[in-house]
């Protein structure tokens, strides 16, 4: 049982992503009695189509999701974000998406942090880098509830904890602020009963919104 | 395809999914309709275990125009025995090839099969993949550990008269059934696999050949009297 909101960190007008943000974030949350559990990490992989004939239009998508989540080892999940799907698999689909050569993995995003235990909630704060470098392109955080699985029935008490993190994040004047993922989870025909599939919307989520924040 | 031997080891140490790996000994056969009950009695007495019922929709896709280096294929299988049916994506790769290859009397080919949710047939349409055809397959099975993990289908494919249309099937061949072997290897034990699946076989000759797959010899002269001799043996036992 378990539900989580992902939420990323959007950087004032021209202020400049840093690890400092990251390792200030971490502070706060063993401010607010976070113990230390160990590191995590989920991977984040573009699709992108091989084409046989570059020059000619095309009907399929420009590209599409993989992630693979630390909690589920043995499963890959696929968003298609265009056409609001969201597959679970089992890890080999990623050999079969091999074998098809139809679209490629392009490029992997690791995102990579510390994980802390805080009472009925798991809080996981990482940053977001590419798999073949250590070029910083985002941070964001995890915050997960472990007693419900009813997304309507916690969500009170995750905004009660969203309120309390808040006003201490903002003790430390840093440029920006965290802003939880707006996800409409019923577009993908998911449920109020969470699932690892409502986390892998929220990473595509997450992944447009870090996009749109370096662009801006 | 795959080259038998030095060359699929080699190739194995670049892979860099482990499922890659996953390969598969198969042989198929056909038998008429008729002698199924006694290919069952046989198979429950070789076998030893229940049989398991067959009812798998399968869709073959193919990928778009344009899409991909090159035209590919996957295999969508919706399990229709649960009540909640389940699905899986299976690619079928190259087989070994090579002299050696030639002289197994199993097809050898690499597989990778994965698990999937209920929405991977909208996926694949939103990849660029369409529908080639789609059959549904019905009838039994046997999984059992003889050597090496070893499942015989037993099953009468049908088509559907409407897209998806699968309670309203009809047999596409009624006269004949398809029996296929097959057994899980990988790139170093492959040859003891062919070898327990190669025996499996000989246990059947009375009632069909077993061949590799597009190698079909039709069914065996000696079918009906051996599948008579089953039925009265087992009349027997009950009686």
């Amino acid at each position: 049982m378990t539900v989580k909101w992902l939420m990323h960190w959007q950087p004032k007008p021209g202020a400049t992503l840093s690890t400092q943000i990251l390792a200030e974030a971490c502070q706060c949350v063993e401010s607010i009695g976070g113990q230390k559990d160990g590191r995590w990490r989920s991977m984040l992989t573009f699709y992108k189509p091989m084409q046989r004939d570059p020059s000619v239009p095309v009907e399929h998508p420009r590209d599409f999701l993989g992630l693979a989540l630390q909690e589920q080892p043995s499963k890959y999940y696929f968003i298609l974000r265009p056409n609001r799907i969201v597959v679970e698999a089992d890890a080999s689909i990623q050999a079969i998406m091999e074998k098809l050569q139809s679209y490629k993995a392009r490029v992997t995003l690791n995102f990579e942090g510390f994980q802390y235990k805080l009472g009925d909630f798991q809080v996981r704060i990482g940053k977001c880098v590419p798999s073949t470098s250590e070029a910083l392109r985002g941070i964001m955080m995890e915050v997960e509830y472990l007693p419900l699985s009813s997304i309507e029935k916690s969500r009170l008490v995750l905004e009660e904890f969203f309120d309390i993190w808040k006003e201490s994040i903002s003790k430390k004047s840093l440029p920006g602020h965290f802003v939880p993922i707006e996800s409409n989870f019923t577009d993908y025909g998911l449920q109020d009963r969470y699932s690892s599939q409502h986390t892998a919307v929220q990473y595509a989520a997450c992944m447009a919104q870090l996009i749109a924040a370096v662009r801006a | 395809m795959l080259c038998c031997g030095v060359h699929l080891i080699e190739s194995t140490r670049h892979c860099k999914f482990l499922e890659i790996l996953q390969m598969e000994c198969v042989v198929q056969g056909i038998i008429e309709t008729q002698h199924v009950d006694a290919l069952e009695i046989l198979l429950q007495g070789l076998c030893g275990v229940p049989k398991e019922q067959v009812r798998i929709h399968e869709l073959c896709l193919k990928s778009g125009p344009n899409l991909g280096v090159v035209p590919s294929e996957v295999r969508l299988l919706c399990d229709l025995v649960p009540s909640m049916p389940s699905w899986t994506v299976r690619h079928v790769g190259g087989s070994l090839r090579g002299p050696g290859a030639e002289q197994l009397s199993v097809l050898v080919r690499s597989v990778v099969e994965s698990k999937v949710s209920s929405n991977v047939l909208r996926f694949f349409y939103g990849l660029g993949y369409k529908l080639d055809h789609e059959i549904l397959k019905v009838g039994f099975a046997f999984n059992f550990h003889r050597g090496s993990q070893i499942a015989v289908s037993v099953t009468s494919a049908h088509k559907m008269p409407k897209l998806h249309a699968t309670e309203d099937a009809v047999p596409i061949t009624p006269n004949i059934h398809l029996v296929e072997i097959t057994s899980p290897a990988t790139a170093e034990n492959y040859n003891e696999v062919v070898a327990s699946v190669t025996s499996f076989c000989e246990y059947l000759a009375p009632l069909l050949h077993l061949s590799k797959p597009g190698a079909s010899t039709g069914t065996v002269p000696s079918a009906a009297a051996a599948a008579a001799a089953l039925m009265s043996n087992s009349v027997n036992r009950l009686l």
